[in-house]
C-alpha cells in the first residue's frame, strides 16, 4: 500500500521532479516551484516562464524519520537506513522544497548547512521507478 | 446573525474498540447527547446534521456516510452531509452547523464527527495518516505527518531557543490532566523524563510527543439561542467561530513557527464573540504533536510568538494554573479520534462550563469564557470556537 | 571534421566497502580490489548517469548536444528507452538522436562510437556519451567480490579542440561461458574456469591494442598512457606489461583498487582519471574488453588540455564506509 499518485499524475510534474523546473512569475518576477495557477507571491501573475532552478541552497529545517514511521512506500528504504532524514531546503531562487537528504554528515545536520539538489530514485510502484531529487551535502 | 447555543453534547470513551464500528461509536455518542439534553428532545426538530470524518469508517463507507450514521439512529430523512477537512473534520462539522443556525435556516442542527482508527492494519493506518498534507510533495519527500509538524519544532527551537524539554512538559501535563478524564485514552501520568526517552520518531519527536490513533465519536447539539432555555436552563452559547486555510503545503507558508490558518480562525472568533484571549478561562486545543500545542499558544493570543515555553515552565497552563489547556488530557492523552475530535472538545467545553465534568477533581471552577481550537492536518485548515456559559 | 572529447564528468556512489571486511565477514574475499564503490538504496544505473552528465555538461549549452548514447550491462528495465530519462534529468532537446548499448562490458565504448557517428546525423555540435554500470551478483558468487559501481560521461564536439579521437580497432570472436546472464536472471555468473578466462581477456585485449597501433602506424610506446579493461586487481597490468609497457603507461589509468570492478565503466573511467594529468600532446589508449567476447581499443591526442569541474582525487575521496552486513542491506540481501 502506497500513496497514490498515479504514474500520469508523477509524469506531469516530471520537469519538477527531475531538473527543477521553477515557474517566472510574468508579473512580480518571482519564482513559484512548485508551480502554481495563479503567482503566490504577488496573488495576480497567472502568466509564466519556465526557469532552470540551480539546486543550490540552504537547510531551513530538518527531521530524521525513525524506520519504524516510514510510509509504507519508504519502508523498504527505512529498512536499509534504519532512518533517514527530511529537509525543507530553501533555494538560492527564493522557493523552499521540502526533499529528503542523503549521505548525511556524521556530525549531524545543522539549519543553515549549503545542500544541492541530486537525482535518486524516490520509490517503486507498480513496477515502474519514480526518479526525482534529493539533496545531499554541497 | 441569530445567536447559537449548545443545548447537548456527547462523546465516546476514546481509544480502542474492537467491539464497535463506526455506527456504534456514532451511536454512542449521540444517545449520550441526548441524555444531556436537560428536558429531553423530540428528535424530529433536528433540521440539519454536519458529519465529520476523515476515513469514513476506515473507508469503507468513503460515500455518503452521513445519512448512513443518522438512519442508525432513527433520523434516516434529515438533511446530512459528512464534512471532511482532516484532523479539523469535526471541527468543520460543528462550524458549518453554528452557520446553519446562525443563518436562520434552521432551528436545531447536529454537529457530530467519528474516527474508527483501530480497525486498520498498521500498514494501511502509516498510509492514510500521511494523505492529509500535500502528498504529491510532502509524503513524496518520505516524510510522515509527524515529520512536519518535527520540522516546525525543528524551526521553532532554532529561533527561539525551544528546548526538547518543553515539548516533554506538554506531554507530561496533558498526560496529568487526562488521569481523572474518563472519557480519556491514556490516563496514566507521566513524568518529564519518561516524556523526553521515548522511541524515536521523527527528530526531535519521540512516541511521547505524539497523539495516539484512537477510535471515537462526539455530537453536539446547537439551537438558535432564543429557544434554547425550552431545554435547559444551562445552555452554553457559542459566541464566537472563525475557520480559515493556509497553502496545505508546509514549504509552500512564509513561516514554520505560527500556522496562519488558526491566527485568522482565531481573529474572526474572538472579533464575533466580542473577547479576546485575556478573556479566555480555559481552553482546549489541538496538540496532535506537542509542538502544536506551543505553536497554539501563540497564534490563539495566550503568549507572543517564541515565548510560548515560558507558559509551560511557570505551570500557567497546567490544570491548576491561570489559564488550564487541555484539562481533557487533550488530544495528546484523551485521544484523537480524527473526525471526532473538533466535536469532542467542544463536548468537554459544553460539561466544563455547566459544571458537569463528572471527575470533582477536573472541574474548572467559575469559568465564565472557554475556547476551543482544531486544526486540519499541519494547519491547512483551521476552526476556532469561543464558548459562554449560559446560566449566569 | 575532428571529433574531440571536450569534457568528461565522473561519478562514484558515496559508499564503500574495504576488502578487509569481506575477509572479516567472510573469511575470504575473491577480488583484489582495495575498496569498492558501493550503490545507496536510492541509486541505480541512471540515477549515476545522470550526475556524472551533470558534471560533463556544467558550463555547455545543452540545447546544443544532438546526440546522446548511453551505455550499462544492466539498465534498470530489459524494455525501455532509457536515454528519454536522462532527456528530462538533462534538460536536452527532445529531438536528440539517442542510442542505447548494453548487454556486455564492450558495451562503453561502443555508446562512444556510436555517439562520434551519430555526430555526422546532426547539425548540433555536440555529443553526450554515458556510460553507468554496477554489475550485479548475489554475495555467494565469487564474481560478486569485486563488483562496484561508477559512471562516467563525456563530451563529443565537432572541430572544437580537446581529446582528439584517433581511430578504433576491434576484435570479436566466441568465447563460451565466460561472465553471462541469461533472461530473466538479476545475477551474473561464469563457469569461473579463471585460465581459460585469462587466455580470451589477453588474446581479444592484445589484438584490439596491437591492431590499433598497426592501424595508426604508431608502437605502443608513443603512448602516454595506455588504460586497459580492468575486470580484476591483475590482469590488465600483466597484459599491457607482457605487450612492453612501462609503469608509467600503465600505473595512471588504473582505477579497479579503489572502485572495483566498474564494467562497461573500467576503461573510460581509466580515461578519465588520466586526463587530469595530461599535457598537450599526449596519446592515450584505451581498450575495452567484453566476455563472450569482443574487445575495441580507441587512440586518442591531446590537442588542448579537458578542463576539469571535478577533480577526479576528490571523487574518489569522497565516501563513507560500510560494514559488510549493511553492504548486505545495500544490495537488499537482507
Amino acid at each position: 500500500m502506497s500513496a497514490h499518485i498515479s504514474i500520469p499524475m508523477y509524469q506531469r510534474a516530471v520537469p519538477q521532479r527531475y531538473r527543477l523546473t521553477g515557474k517566472l512569475c510574468k508579473s512580480c518576477g518571482k519564482i513559484n516551484f512548485p508551480p502554481k495557477a495563479v503567482c503566490k507571491y504577488c496573488l495576480q501573475g497567472a502568466s509564466f516562464e519556465d526557469v532552470r532552478l540551480s539546486g543550490r541552497g540552504a537547510v531551513y529545517s530538518y527531521t530524521v524519520i525513525a524506520g519504524g514511521g516510514a510510509p509504507p512506500e519508504f519502508e523498504t528504504e527505512a529498512r536499509c537506513k534504519g532512518s533517514y532524514p527530511v529537509l525543507i531546503v530553501e533555494l538560492e531562487e527564493g522557493p523552499r522544497v521540502i526533499t529528503q537528504m542523503v549521505n548525511p554528515p556524521e556530525e549531524g545536520i545543522a539549519i543553515g548547512m549549503s545542500v544541492q539538489a541530486v537525482f535518486r530514485k524516490i520509490y517503486e510502484e507498480e513496477g515502474v521507478i519514480r526518479y526525482g531529487f534529493k539533496f545531499s551535502p554541497a | 446573525m441569530e445567536n447559537v447555543a449548545i443545548i447537548g453534547a456527547g462523546q465516546t470513551k476514546y481509544g480502542d474498540f474492537p467491539g464497535m464500528g463506526v455506527k456504534e461509536l456514532f451511536a454512542e455518542a449521540y444517545l449520550e447527547m441526548l441524555q444531556s439534553v436537560d428536558r429531553g428532545l423530540e428528535q424530529q426538530r433536528i433540521g440539519a446534521a454536519y458529519i465529520g470524518s476523515l476515513s469514513a469508517g476506515s473507508g469503507f463507507q468513503l460515500g455518503q456516510l452521513a445519512p448512513l450514521l443518522m438512519g442508525h439512529v432513527g433520523l434516516p430523512h434529515v438533511n446530512a452531509v459528512r464534512i471532511e477537512n482532516a484532523c479539523a473534520s469535526g471541527g468543520y462539522a460543528l462550524y458549518n452547523a453554528a452557520c446553519a443556525v446562525a443563518s436562520g435556516k434552521f432551528d436545531m442542527v447536529l454537529a457530530a464527527g467519528v474516527e474508527k482508527m483501530r480497525d486498520v492494519s498498521s500498514n494501511k493506518g502509516r498510509y492514510w495518516l500521511g494523505v492529509s498534507g500535500d502528498t504529491e510533495y510532502e509524503r513524496l519527500a518520505g516524510s510522515t505527518f509527524a515529520g512536519i509538524y518535527a520540522l516546525m519544532a525543528s524551526r521553532y527551537m532554532h529561533e527561539y531557543g525551544l528546548k526538547r524539554e518543553h515539548l516533554s512538559m506538554v506531554a507530561a501535563k496533558n498526560h496529568c490532566h487526562a488521569v481523572a478524564n474518563p472519557k480519556a485514552q491514556f490516563r496514566k501520568e507521566i513524568t518529564i523524563e519518561q516524556a523526553m526517552q521515548g522511541v524515536p520518531v521523527a527528530h526531535p519527536f519521540n512516541v511521547w510527543d505524539c497523539s495516539p490513533t484512537s477510535d471515537g465519536a462526539a455530537v453536539v447539539l446547537l439551537c438558535n439561542a432564543k429557544i434554547a432555555k425550552e431545554f435547559t436552563n444551562k445552555p452554553v452559547y457559542l459566541k464566537g467561530f472563525g475557520a480559515a486555510s493556509d497553502y496545505l503545503a508546509i514549504h509552500d507558508r512564509d513561516s514554520m513557527t505560527r500556522l496562519l490558518a488558526t491566527r485568522r480562525a482565531a481573529t474572526e472568533a474572538y472579533k464575533q464573540a466580542g473577547v479576546g484571549p485575556e478573556d479566555i478561562n480555559f481552553a482546549e486545543v489541538h496538540d496532535c504533536f506537542t509542538i502544536a500545542e506551543i505553536l497554539a499558544y501563540g497564534d490563539l493570543g495566550f503568549a507572543e510568538e517564541g515565548l510560548a515555553q515560558y507558559l509551560l515552565e511557570e505551570g500557567f497552563t497546567r490544570a491548576d494554573g491561570k489559564l488550564p489547556v487541555n484539562a481533557s488530557g487533550g488530544l495528546k492523552a484523551k485521544g484523537h479520534p480524527i473526525g471526532a475530535t473538533g466535536c469532542g472538545m467542544a463536548s468537554e467545553v459544553f460539561k466544563q462550563l455547566r459544571d458537569e465534568a463528572q471527575e470533582p477533581s477536573r472541574q474548572i471552577k467559575n469559568a465564565r469564557y472557554a475556547l476551543s481550537h482544531n486544526v486540519g492536518g499541519s494547519g491547512g485548515t483551521a476552526a476556532v470556537f469561543i464558548y459562554q456559559r449560559g446560566d449566569a | 571534421m575532428t571529433k574531440s572529447i571536450i569534457s568528461c564528468g565522473v561519478y562514484l556512489p558515496y559508499l564503500r566497502i574495504k576488502r578487509d571486511e569481506y575477509l572479516s565477514a567472510l573469511g575470504r574475499c575473491s577480488a583484489g580490489m582495495r575498496e569498492k564503490t558501493v550503490l545507496d538504496i536510492d541509486e541505480d544505473v541512471i540515477t549515476m548517469a545522470v550526475e556524472a552528465s551533470r558534471v560533463a555538461l556544467a558550463g555547455i549549452d545543452v540545447s546544443r548536444v544532438g546526440v546522446v548514447t548511453v551505455a550499462s550491462t544492466g539498465f534498470p528495465y530489459q524494455e525501455k528507452a532509457q536515454a528519454g530519462t536522462l532527456v528530462e534529468a538533462l534538460g536536452l532537446e527532445k529531438n536528440v538522436l539517442t542510442a542505447q548499448h548494453s548487454n556486455s562490458t564492450v558495451s562503453g565504448t561502443e555508446s562512444l562510437l556510436t555517439a562520434l557517428s551519430l555526430l555526422d546525423q546532426t547539425e548540433q555540435p555536440y555529443a553526450l556519451v554515458v556510460v553507468s554500470d554496477a554489475p550485479v551478483s548475489g554475495p555467494d558468487v565469487d564474481l560478486e567480490h569485486g563488483f562496484g559501481a561508477a559512471a562516467c560521461a563525456f563530451v563529443l564536439a565537432k572541430d572544437e579542440p580537446g581529446l582528439v579521437f584517433e581511430g578504433v580497432y576491434a576484435q570479436s570472436g566466441e568465447a563460451m561461458g565466460l561472465r553471462y546472464r541469461l533472461p530473466g536472471e538479476t545475477d551474473i555468473r561464469d563457469i569461473g574456469v579463471k585460465t581459460f578466462a585469462m587466455l580470451d581477456y589477453n588474446e581479444t585485449v592484445k589484438g584490439a591494442v596491437t591492431g590499433l597501433a598497426n592501424k595508426l602506424g604508431r608502437n605502443l610506446t608513443d603512448y602516454r598512457h595506455v588504460v586497459l579493461h580492468q575486470a580484476d586487481a591483475k590482469s590488465a597490468t600483466a597484459l599491457a606489461k607482457k605487450m612492453g609497457c612501462t609503469d608509467e603507461q600503465i600505473k595512471e589509468g588504473v582505477v579497479y583498487p579503489y572502485t572495483g570492478d566498474t564494467g562497461a565503466c573500467s576503461s573510460l573511467l581509466g580515461l578519465c582519471r588520466v586526463l587530469e594529468s595530461a599535457c598537450a600532446g599526449d596519446c592515450i589508449l584505451i581498450s575495452s574488453h567484453g566476455s563472450g567476447s569482443g574487445s575495441q581499443a580507441l587512440s586518442f591526442c591531446l590537442e588542448t588540455p579537458v578542463p576539469k569541474s571535478v577533480v577526479f582525487e576528490a571523487v574518489l575521496g569522497y565516501k563513507r564506509y560500510i560494514s559488510y552486513i549493511q553492504y548486505l542491506k545495500q544490495k537488499r540481501s537482507i
